[in-house]
């Protein structure tokens, strides 16, 4: 397969790593405009770098990813749904609810089209062990779930494009939130907000750099996800409350290592007659270490492609209802950022 | 590939209480160097590596070698393969007589010991999305296990296999079987003459994919390692084969199989040394490891929770895949 990445920036090497070991993969051609950061990825996969203003071989590509800031995400997935059809996407789809709309327009308009977009968070071991437990896994029905995601921005935060309200489209919330919201759906299915308060506490660049949110399943199982630019430690902590038991995934496995190791805590409940201490049930602790998310998202993806099938995971429907959350958690907080006195 | 720590403890003295073991200790030696005196084979390379195996030390009378690649220790001499499970059966036979400790702690041992890995089996077939398997447990008959995992109804089908059957066929055994989705070895490996012929026969009778369970005592472990062949649990036939982590997990992957979980989520190492020392307080420990025993609880289980973290309890668990 012949796959274009747009981008070469921590996705797109990301990307083009993962294509490099890929069985199907032939040919990789990267569109990057800074010729400073080219770097041919490690593997024997053919790869060639063009200037966004070089002629693009859309015609003879089979796959195209998209890993650029979110202001060029929605042009370039338009023109690659347009003029490809199978499309990779980084998260989020779009900088706010009318880019994803525009996005599922020409979607909508591309009969047989695939597109994906990276929610590789739900392919994470982690989460994928815990999938497996709960309901008739064995934990019972989820009574509960509270999220914590959150990094420390960096001295070169506000230089980035995601403190820049016009590039990036939201704070925090869209840039990593994202991927919690789309666990608890993963879960719990579709959720409406219930409550929402954004701030912009510490960097002051007009985006809420923490974001608290109340949700609510069809169901009625709540949700809370705090998602923060200003948690100094990285934190990834996910908590799932089931009738009989409990789970808390922590740490990623991701490239620093910075979210520490990827763990999940099982617990089960136990009441006076199993346990001498009441409320300090026996806990088992997995630890992982291999993240095989990246891989598995992309050879999905490109599964799809070949065997000319839905994709089973980060579909448009998916990428649409976190979407419709991050948008009526934006209104609901009125862009009304509360922002600290400076 | 992932691991496990385990925040479940129990006391020493629930499971395999030291001033409880030698009536069984002695019986197993005893039987061990009579099974051995009928004649046998010296074993000089290691059933790991193939390397050539060093003196380790001597269990009363009974020599223990090294494989100096990757620390697994082996009982130096063994008799022929009949006379090796007719030693298991005898010795199976008295663990479950008034004899030996095991009979007055059946419970507790099913509720500490079996229990426990019944639930892991299932959780683990439940992260590798196989629902009832055919499941092959490889025992010494009888098996405490059989009616847990019989009465779980986790499973299509329990086919109990005798250890030293699997790893030495015979020709009538040998003919076509209905291959089994996992396999368990509590302590199979340990105590089996040929480790590398039980696993292919194992191997053969699980179908591509399926998954093995494998537990073992590991010398690699912290009781293991600071006793040596002070260590009383060290003795054959049971522990005829004391693999470390790595010797076990490099056994298992050499055989054909894929690794998915490899863990130690020993809770008794601690005080299986503190046990020694209380019961011989001459025993030659460095300074370090006095002062951990003679720390405080909090001190002495934060530091088996280390020893679980990092790989170094003496209790093994190993989830591995046959090659597809």
């Amino acid at each position: 397969m012949r796959c274009l990445v747009f981008g070469f920036g921590y996705m797109g090497k990301i990307r083009c790593q993962v294509l490099q070991r890929h069985p199907a993969v032939r040919e990789i051609i990267v569109v990057e405009p800074d010729v400073r950061v080219r770097a041919r990825p490690e593997g024997a996969i053919p790869t060639s770098f063009l200037l966004p203003s070089d002629p693009i071989p859309w015609d003879t590509a089979d796959a195209v990813f998209i890993c650029t800031p979110n202001h060029l995400t929605t042009q370039l997935c338009v023109e690659a749904l347009t003029r490809c059809g199978r499309v990779f996407c980084e998260k989020p789809p779009g900088r706010d609810w009318d880019d994803f709309c525009r996005i599922e327009e020409a979607a909508r308009a591309t009969p047989g089209h695939l597109l994906v977009f990276g929610f590789n968070h739900r392919m994470h071991p982690s989460v994928q062990s815990a999938k497996a437990l709960i309901g008739r896994g064995g934990l019972g029905d989820i009574l509960y779930m509270k999220g914590t995601y959150g990094k420390s921005g960096g001295m070169a935060y506000p230089q980035n494009w995601r403190a820049k309200p016009e590039l990036a489209g939201g704070g925090i919330l869209l840039d990593q939130g994202i991927h919690m919201l789309d666990l608890f759906q993963l879960f719990l299915g579709p959720l409406r907000p219930t409550d929402a308060l954004l701030r912009d506490a510490f960097w002051g660049c007009g985006l809420e750099d923490n974001a608290f949110v109340l949700l609510q399943s069809e169901q009625g199982i709540p949700a809370f996800l705090h998602s923060s630019g200003t948690l100094w430690k990285h934190t990834f902590h996910l908590e799932i409350g089931c009738r009989d038991g409990y789970l808390i995934a922590t740490g990623l496995l991701s490239k620093t290592g910075s979210y520490g190791r990827e763990r999940l805590v099982i617990g089960k409940r136990q009441f006076e007659d199993e346990t001498l201490a009441l409320g300090n049930p026996r806990e088992e602790i997995v630890h992982f270490d291999r993240d095989e998310s990246w891989d598995r998202e992309v050879s999905e993806f490109l599964a799809a492609i070949q065997e000319r099938r839905p994709a089973t995971h980060g579909t448009l429907e998916e990428a649409k209802r976190v979407m419709q959350i991050i948008r009526d958690v934006y209104a609901m907080a009125g862009r009304r950022l509360v922002q600290e006195p400076r | 590939m992932r691991s496990i720590e385990t925040s479940v403890t129990f006391p020493l003295s629930s499971v395999k209480p030291l001033e409880g073991l030698s009536a069984y200790r002695a019986y197993c030696l005893d039987a061990t160097r009579h099974a051995i005196a009928g004649g046998g084979r010296r074993r000089d390379r290691s059933p790991v590596s193939g390397a050539r195996l060093e003196p380790f030390g001597i269990v009363e009378g009974l020599a223990y070698l090294r494989d100096p690649e990757n620390g697994s220790l082996f009982l130096a001499d063994l008799p022929d393969a009949e006379a090796w499970a007719g030693l298991l059966k005898r010795v199976v036979r008295f663990r479950h007589s008034p004899e030996a400790f095991h009979a007055d702690l059946a419970q507790s041992r099913t509720d500490h010991v079996y229990a426990p890995k019944l639930e892991w089996i299932q959780e683990t077939l439940r992260l590798q999305q196989m629902r009832r398997p055919r499941l092959l447990e490889v025992m010494t008959a009888p098996s405490r296990l059989t009616p847990l995992l019989v009465e779980s109804r986790a499973f299509a089908e329990v086919l109990s296999v005798e250890e030293m059957a699997l790893a030495h066929p015979t020709e009538t055994a040998s003919g076509a079987v209905v291959p089994a989705h996992a396999a368990v070895l509590l302590e199979s490996l340990d105590r089996v003459d040929d480790p590398e012929a039980l696993l292919r026969g194992v191997a053969h009778r699980l179908e591509d994919g399926g998954l093995l369970f494998v537990t073992a005592l590991v010398a690699s472990g912290f009781d293991l390692a600071v006793l040596g062949v002070q260590n009383r649990y060290l003795y054959p036939p049971d522990r005829a084969n004391c693999f470390s982590v790595r010797g076990l997990e490099a056994l298992i992957r050499r055989m054909g199989f894929v690794p998915l979980e490899v863990s130690t989520p020993g809770v008794l190492d601690v005080s299986v040394v503190h046990a020694h020392l209380a019961h011989e307080p001459s025993i030659p420990l460095s300074s370090f490891e006095r002062q951990l025993m003679e720390a405080d609880e909090e001190v002495r289980a934060a530091f088996q929770t280390f020893l679980q973290q990092q790989g170094f309890s003496s209790f093994a668990r190993i989830v591995a895949r046959r090659h597809a």
